[in-house]
């Protein structure tokens, strides 16, 4: 590389030979500045090395506890409180579908054309769609008592806005060309929904509802920590007394379980797909 | 002719009488499921204190503030206005913000983790067979166990506050995002690492000028993605103890203040839809900007 | 002087490639054809040790290529460059940092990391682009350009690695025949200028004929062919491509390579 070489090539190409250090040191500000700003708010939380030291070694003793687990004598009764979470997680569901269907019908662009009514309606969906079953099981129990019927209802109205969302965008996204197909044939409306519609949308939203099953039962078992029932309450129980080795248990069944549900689901999906 | 027909007609009745009986069952199953479903959950038998209408019906009264339009706008002190109804907004933007904190840094730690878990379970970058196998164990298992029970033996162990909130969604942030970005590097294409290799680069320059290029805008519109959702369930880890908003949550509970909870609730409601709205813009460039290349 | 003896290569119960043996001196540009299949690519990756011959032996001016490993094995790699038919750079990243890979391998791994190089080094990036006439390009994207002008940036990214031998795999089947002429013209000159054997696989005839000093034509993983291009009579294109190329000569690679 002779120095008419560099010459030339920074004729050719200044910012190729030499990028800018400015540009350079600034990224690198940038990059310093968001880290700070990161441990500042680690700080400001209290999550800092000393406060993880300070309760890893407890972690460890409950991890320890865990080993061996332990049905503790009340297998019938976990099972019993597995079922009940199963069978929130299901009538949640099913109450969800029920509400969401006719809400995704009218959030469905082709059903109701109007754009501001429709992208207003939608807004309100995405606003409540991120809001956890947990919180809305929280107050439901504090108002209708302790058991089931706060979780179930939690579970319904959490799934509503996901669901009637997931709803429209099927009606929305199905073929035009069917439906054209049985107007042109004189098909009466209600024809034209049943030939051409209904089989274009309803493997897709009972593919979608099984989905939400699925997350329901995830959910359902940490509705009991607020007294909702189910397995999530036992869990919490066992937790407050330190009785590990039953929590780990518990946790070891609940998993086998919900492995066994999901593949129960993908099946029935994979075969509505 | 007639015999063809007749053929038709009978296998007709044959796939017919199946689908019939099918379907008859799937909606027996189903039935008896559903029929169970709400004996077991004791949904319709539910004692709810009688009148269950009347009750839902007194529930929703007391959720709605008792707002009055002549005294909206005024103090705290006057009954009635928006300022008396957020009696304690300072608190809750405070812990609000808290609760982003929390999400923030999980998110963060989670994915710094998971980038390395991507890349150690990664069928096309790691050739250790056992290294993948147990990395790609780990994940799933963290996956499968629900978070908010993790919460409870963290809050257990570390004690009330935001710490064990962080580790939570940091852990389950861990096992998703893991799982996510070692499909996005093994969709990576290979052909750039080929030349890498055959210009006789290791496997630590082969990532960062094939791999790294190609992932990394992937890598950070997943993280968003999380990041909404981190904020949502860090809302709901504070049920529990685990710090930000959700305490304040619990709190409005215990007083049975039903009308506090709703305008804590609709606060948490705006602060996930500012979030989503503000990470859905930053996704759309990343994504733009992997449409142009 | 690059030399192969008996380098064999199986997958599975096919042969690729079949006991070759051939020499090349510097300055050498050698068109290898022959039909999908006929195991050029596989040749060439061996070469460079992308792929491991099963039997015979790779040696470059006397030294045992094909027993490298490790360290050795890189820089060999480094030394003995690579062209493929897909251009394989990296599209999100900018032209003169897909040419400077070609020297990656050669600079500190620390730095290297944050795209930090010796300003020689990307000097030397804008020299070899403006070679080939793309220095305009080097700070855009590479995958804003089209196939040629990629050719072109992966081929000033081989000359980076200041090779010894320059290898490529199909590096104009994908490009417009403008295109090919660009590339097939500039591995031309760089076998000239800088002396160094190239290995150029080619799908169609015509090219082989007109670049290239010295043709080895390839089936079923042997060689049958090696000489200078004229010596490719009908009779001895039946043998590389079968019984219908060799009545009408032209067509049948023609097709083949559009």
């Amino acid at each position: 590389m002779t120095p008419a070489d560099m010459d030339q090539a920074l004729e050719l190409s200044p910012r190729a030979v030499r990028p800018s250090w400015r540009d350079r040191v600034l990224r690198g500000l940038i990059g310093a500045l968001a880290l700070a700003a990161l441990i500042a708010m680690a700080v400001d939380v209290g999550v800092t090395p000393t406060a993880l030291a300070a309760g890893s070694g407890k972690l460890a003793t409950f991890l320890r506890a865990m080993i061996p687990p332990n049905a503790g004598g009340e297998l019938v009764r976990i099972v019993r409180a597995l079922g009940e979470t199963f069978a929130m997680a299901f009538a949640g569901t099913v109450l969800a579908a029920v509400a969401a269907l006719p809400l995704g019908v009218f959030g469905a662009k082709s059903v109701v054309p109007q754009p501001l009514l429709h992208f207003g309606f939608r807004r309100v969906l995405d606003m409540f769609r991120g809001v956890p079953a947990l919180v809305w099981a929280l107050i439901f129990v504090a108002a209708f008592g302790l058991g089931p019927f706060g979780g179930v209802l939690a579970l319904a109205i959490a799934d509503v806005p996901g669901l009637a969302k997931l709803y429209a965008e099927a009606i929305e996204n199905c073929d035009e060309k069917p439906l054209e197909g049985l107007r042109s044939a004189g098909a009466a409306p209600p024809v034209v929904l049943r030939y051409g519609l209904l089989p274009q949308v309803a493997p897709l939203m009972a593919s979608q509802t099984l989905f939400f099953l699925e997350s329901n039962f995830r959910n359902a078992a940490v509705l009991g920590i607020v007294g909702a029932g189910g397995i999530g309450f036992e869990l919490e129980e066992r937790i407050r007394i330190f009785a590990f080795d039953e929590v780990a248990f518990i946790v070891l069944l609940y998993v086998v379980c919900v492995a066994v549900l999901d593949t129960i689901s993908q099946r029935l999906r994979a075969r509505l797909a | 002719m007639t015999a063809a027909v007749e053929v038709f007609e009978q296998e007709r009745r044959r796939v017919l009488r199946r689908r019939r009986a099918e379907a008859l069952i799937g909606l027996l199953a189903f039935s008896a499921l559903l029929a169970l479903a709400f004996q077991r959950s004791e949904f319709f038998s539910a004692d709810i204190g009688g009148d269950p209408l009347g009750r839902i019906g007194e529930f929703l009264a007391r959720m709605v503030p008792d707002l009055k339009a002549e005294a909206l706008l005024e103090d705290r002190q006057a009954r009635g206005s928006l300022a008396w109804w957020y009696y304690d907004l300072p608190l809750w933007l405070r812990t609000g913000w808290q609760t982003v904190e929390m999400a923030l840094i999980a998110t963060t730690a989670g994915a710094a983790a998971a980038c390395f878990a991507g890349f150690a379970c990664a069928r096309n970058l790691m050739p250790l067979a056992p290294v993948r196998f147990v990395v790609r164990r780990t994940l799933e298992l963290i996956r499968t166990l629900p978070d908010l029970i993790v919460a409870l033996i963290l809050v257990a162990a570390f004690g009330v506050g935001p710490l064990a909130g962080v580790i939570t969604l940091a852990l389950s942030t861990f096992g998703s995002l893991g799982k996510l970005f070692a499909e996005v590097n093994e969709e990576v294409d290979p052909r750039p690492l080929e030349a890498l290799e055959a210009s006789g680069a290791g496997l630590a320059r082969k990532i960062r000028y094939g791999v790294l290029p190609q992932v990394l805008p992937n890598y950070a519109s997943y993280a968003l993605l999380r990041l909404e959702g981190n904020v949502a369930a860090a809302a709901a880890l504070g049920i529990v103890g685990a710090g930000g908003i959700g305490v304040e949550l619990q709190r409005a509970i215990t007083y049975t203040e039903f009308d506090t909870y709703l305008a804590i609730l609709l606060l948490i409601v705006a602060m996930i839809f500012l979030i989503d709205i503000g990470s859905e813009q930053i996704r759309h460039r990343l994504i733009g900007l992997g449409a142009k290349r | 002087m690059l030399e192969l003896q008996g380098v064999t290569k199986r997958f599975g119960d096919t042969v690729a490639v079949d006991n070759v043996s051939l020499a090349c001196r510097r300055g050498e540009m050698v068109g290898i054809i022959g039909r999908s299949g006929a195991g050029k690519s596989t040749l060439l990756r061996m070469i460079n040790r992308l792929s491991e011959p099963d039997a015979g032996k790779i040696l470059w001016e006397s030294r045992e290529v094909s027993r490298l490993r490790g360290d050795d094995l890189r820089r060999w790699r480094r030394r003995c460059a690579m062209i493929f038919q897909q251009f394989n750079l990296c599209p999100r990243l900018d032209v003169v940092t897909n040419v400077l890979v070609g020297v990656v391998a050669e600079r500190p791994l620390g730095p290297t990391l944050f795209k930090i190089f010796p300003a020689a080094d990307r000097a030397r990036a804008v020299l070899e682009l403006d070679a080939l006439d793309m220095a305009h390009a080097a700070l855009q994207r590479a995958g804003t350009l089209s196939g040629g002008q990629q050719q072109r940036v992966a081929i000033a990214r081989a000359m980076l690695q200041d090779p010894d031998v320059v290898l490529a795999d199909e590096p104009v089947a994908s490009l417009d025949p403008v295109n090919a002429e660009v590339v097939m013209e500039a591995l031309q000159r760089i076998c000239h200028e800088r002396n160094v054997p190239v290995l150029v696989n080619l799908h169609s005839l015509e090219i082989a004929r007109t670049y290239c000093t010295r043709v080895i034509a390839m089936a079923k993983g042997a060689v049958v062919f090696d000489g200078p291009p004229q010596g490719l009579t009908p009779a001895v294109l039946e043998r590389v491509y079968g019984r219908r190329a060799g009545r009408t000569l032209e067509p049948l690679p023609a097709v083949e390579a559009a």
